[in-house]
């Protein structure tokens, strides 16, 4: 699963912090979904999703092979 | 996501408390025969069995208490520290909280079965006692480690 979280922050001029803290998660949670080590649930991925203003297909998308 | 139900964050330092206490009594007990007479205690015991003497259920007996302390100490303080909110608990703190749960179960039995086929005699019984304890011990060192080596892997922003 690849994601663009990282690029849509810089987009939003936000840090990894404010993200955290906006959606309600620890910093480590959102290194380790930048970094691809862990793949959000559902619910967080659309409170990303939200935040950013934008669709989840947009955040997240299926690696070839998946 | 559904967290895991756990208690507030509150009891990992009561835990480690009861940690550090067992392993301070263990110590003196171990380095100074201390086994104080003010612990025995007439205690009403399921079941009984001591050397040289009949087996007996459901009676009062003489139980010196620091041998009770010892084991439950710290498993006590074991679960506070492994079941313990983290300041901030989520959906990743979860799943690196069940899958040390994971290993340290797989990790644990693995250990028992080698030590199973190594080791014979009075020395199996120590490890049998160890055992008690090494699920949680083994749990808590992987779960305290990854999150050490996610928040290493933090860059500053």
């Amino acid at each position: 699963m690849n994601n663009s979280i990282k690029m849509h922050r810089a987009q939003k001029g936000v840090t990894q912090q404010v993200l955290a803290e906006v959606i309600g998660v620890s910093r480590q949670s959102i290194v380790a979904i930048e970094q691809g080590k862990y793949v959000p649930s559902t619910v967080l991925a659309l409170k990303m999703a939200r935040y950013f203003e934008t669709q989840i297909e947009k955040l997240f998308e299926l690696e070839v092979d998946e | 996501m559904d967290l895991i139900v756990l208690l507030p964050n509150g009891f990992k330092k009561m835990g480690w408390v009861l940690i550090g206490l067992r392993i301070f009594l263990w110590s003196i007990h171990l380095f100074f025969d201390w086994e104080p007479e003010w612990l025995v205690v007439n205690y009403f015991t399921v079941f009984n069995s001591q050397f040289f003497s009949d087996t007996t259920w459901f009676e009062f007996s003489k139980q010196n208490m620091l041998y009770t302390i010892l084991t439950i100490f710290p498993i006590v303080g074991g679960l506070f520290v492994g079941f313990s909110k983290e300041k901030i608990e989520d959906e990743f703190i979860n799943k690196l909280r069940l899958s040390s749960l994971l290993w340290a179960v797989l990790i644990n039995y693995l250990l028992l079965l080698l030590v199973s086929l190594t080791i014979f005699g009075a020395a199996f019984f120590n490890v049998l006692t160890i055992h008690m304890f090494s699920v949680l011990i083994i749990f808590i060192t992987r779960f305290n480690f990854l999150l050490w080596k996610n928040r290493k892997e933090m860059t500053h922003e």
